[in-house]
């Protein structure tokens, strides 16, 4: 038997090759190159110079890089941990509801579909202090009018409601999965024993809940630390960098005057460590959780 | 005696309500609780969209109005001709058009084959590989984008509409769900061709892509929704206007002194028009999609 070019024993390579490449081009090499370029100081984006670890230690006592990293934190904590509730309580209800279970499911899918900038454009309009969709609203039922968008505070809670709004439904959705993949033979034999509801969402659905609500909580936190698209149309990173996140602190070293690739790279390094840490710890907490 | 004993008490007071709707119970007091949350949520979340779509139709001036109305009072379409015309929306819609499709096919075409050696050959170095490319979902653009655009600039596709549909074509989640599919797929039906003399290349474009189309379906939904409503990258790649796709030719308006608001919401509106009719129509393949991978 001939073993041509194209024989099984080839094949696979040719197979995998073009993504390899793209990978290779557009996510390896540039991540080991990312790092590199982490270790030079630009002037203005123009000349290249060595400098060692100097750009992460200027990170590191950097005020402006600390207070954007706290309101990352903020962030990412308070939008994990609603979108996690959230979607585990709105999956409970739509997994219990019969009739337009279908309708329903769509209709909090909806916002995922929307483009992040139509988001923050949308959201922006809507949360207008004078003109407003929510204010007209709430002066409607007697209530205040607040700005905001103008308030640090209250824009911090808004750009984390804004995103609980996008994606609670693509999460419910994952969560609807793990509902039906419980063992529904477990809720008679609870009932037959006595267990009321609470005990049984408490005793049975939850527990066996954990590897969903596992994956829930790694994207979830994945995509916080990446949200970037919708804060920028919504709030542009203010009121005064209220809203400004490491993305953005990135994103604005790389593209805006001073140009600092070299600290916005370092920036990106430490994100990276960062984001890759608090995944491998939730997974390690959680899979530890498994075993008790 | 015996008899009457058996026939059951009348009741008492009004005679009992028939919810016919839903069977002879009338629903419990749970039940009513969790629709009425489930649909004044929902009615919640798709308020600011309605909103929107509903002001599209207004004039500007109407816009501007206080205090504001709910209802369009003379519903117009000017705002979609206007954008559509004199600020050239239907140019961008165009190049988001060409940048969707043309990317989607690419990451079908290049995932698939990759996902198709992962699943059904033994070779050398093939757990690493499979390995590197769960690994990459762990790399966010953003930590990359700046030696991704050196990449990008000395391929020379800086500000053309192949520099934003190549570099995101290689997906790790579409390698990663369409390698589980095939999996479940039998040896023996490539095992038959092999013997029947179809070479590897004929086999897995006459036999697996056939028996892949819901798998790729997902991934073509997925695909979509991610490109059509990219942002981040288009902009970074899009220096001038001829290549804006909608989302950077939105945020680029909306980041003007006077921002043409009625035209923004317009535009905006019709940006989510063709995801949202795309994912009703196909909603049942991407919930059993979303089911069947946990998109992990």
């Amino acid at each position: 038997m001939t073993r041509s070019w194209t024989g099984p024993r080839v094949a696979p390579y040719l197979f995998i090759l073009p993504n390899m490449l793209l990978f290779g081009a557009f996510t390896i090499w540039p991540a080991i190159n990312g790092f590199n370029i982490s270790l030079y100081d630009s002037d203005n984006g123009r000349t290249f110079r060595y400098v060692g670890t100097e750009n992460y230690a200027e990170i590191v006592s950097s005020a402006e890089f600390w207070r954007v990293a706290r309101l990352t934190v903020v962030f990412v904590i308070g939008l994990v941990v609603l979108t996690t509730v959230a979607a585990t309580a709105l999956a409970l209800l739509l997994n219990a509801q019969r009739r337009g279970r279908g309708a329903l499911r769509a209709a909090y899918f909806v916002p995922f579909l929307v483009s992040p900038v139509v988001v923050g454009l949308i959201w922006n309009l809507a949360l207008e202090r004078q003109n407003g969709l929510v204010n007209t609203a709430l002066q409607a039922v007697g209530l205040g009018a607040p700005g905001w968008l103008l308030d640090g505070g209250l824009a911090m809670g808004v750009i984390i409601v804004v995103g609980l709004w996008t994606q609670v439904g693509f999460y419910a959705l994952i969560v609807l999965a793990g509902l039906q993949g419980i063992d529904r033979g477990l809720y008679e034999a609870a009932r037959i024993d006595g267990a009321g509801t609470w005990q049984q969402l408490r005793l049975i659905t939850l527990p066996l809940l954990r590897p969903t609500t596992l994956v829930v909580v790694i994207l979830a936190t994945i995509h916080a630390f990446q949200a970037f698209d919708y804060i920028y149309t919504l709030t542009g990173g203010g009121p005064l960098g209220a809203t400004t996140l490491i993305v953005q602190f990135i994103y604005e070293s790389s593209f805006e005057s001073p140009i600092r690739y070299g600290l916005a790279s370092a920036a990106g390094v430490v994100l990276f460590v960062v984001v890759f840490g608090v995944t491998a710890l939730n997974y390690l907490v959680g899979r530890r959780q498994e075993a008790v | 005696m015996v008899l009457e004993r058996a026939v059951p008490a009348p009741p008492t007071g009004a005679p009992p309500r028939r919810w016919t709707s839903i069977g002879e119970q009338p629903p419990a007091p749970a039940a009513v609780v969790r629709a009425t949350v489930l649909v004044a949520g929902a009615l919640f979340v798709l308020a600011p969209i309605v909103w929107a779509v509903l002001s599209s139709f207004k004039t500007a001036t109407e816009l501007a109005q206080r205090p504001p109305t709910l209802i369009p009072q003379n519903p117009t379409g000017a705002n979609y001709v206007e954008a559509l015309t004199a600020f050239d929306f239907g140019h961008y819609f165009l190049n988001s058009t060409l940048v969707t499709v043309l990317a989607t096919l690419l990451t079908l075409a290049v995932n698939a084959m990759a996902a198709y050696a992962l699943a059904k050959y033994n070779f050398r170095g093939r757990d690493t590989l499979f390995l590197v490319t769960l690994a990459t979902i762990m790399i966010p653009l953003q930590v990359i984008f700046l030696p991704v655009y050196q990449v990008v600039t000395s391929l020379g596709l800086v500000n053309t509409l192949w520099g934003m549909i190549i570099p995101a074509a290689a997906t790790p989640t579409g390698v990663f769900l369409l390698r589980q599919y095939m999996l479940s797929l039998p040896d023996d039906l490539i095992e038959a061709a092999r013997i029947d003399g179809a070479g590897e290349f004929r086999i897995f474009l006459r036999i697996i892509l056939p028996l892949c189309r819901p798998a790729l379906a997902v991934v073509a939904i997925f695909s979509v929704i991610w490109r059509w409503n990219d942002f981040l990258w288009p902009l970074i790649i899009a220096q001038d206007e001829s290549v804006y796709t909608l989302p950077v030719a939105l945020a680029r308006f909306s980041g003007q002194l006077v921002v043409p608001f009625h035209l923004v919401l317009a535009m905006s509106v019709l940006s989510i028009v063709p995801v949202v009719v795309l994912f009703l129509l196909l909603q049942r393949q991407i919930i059993a999609g979303i089911a069947q991978t946990g998109f992990k």
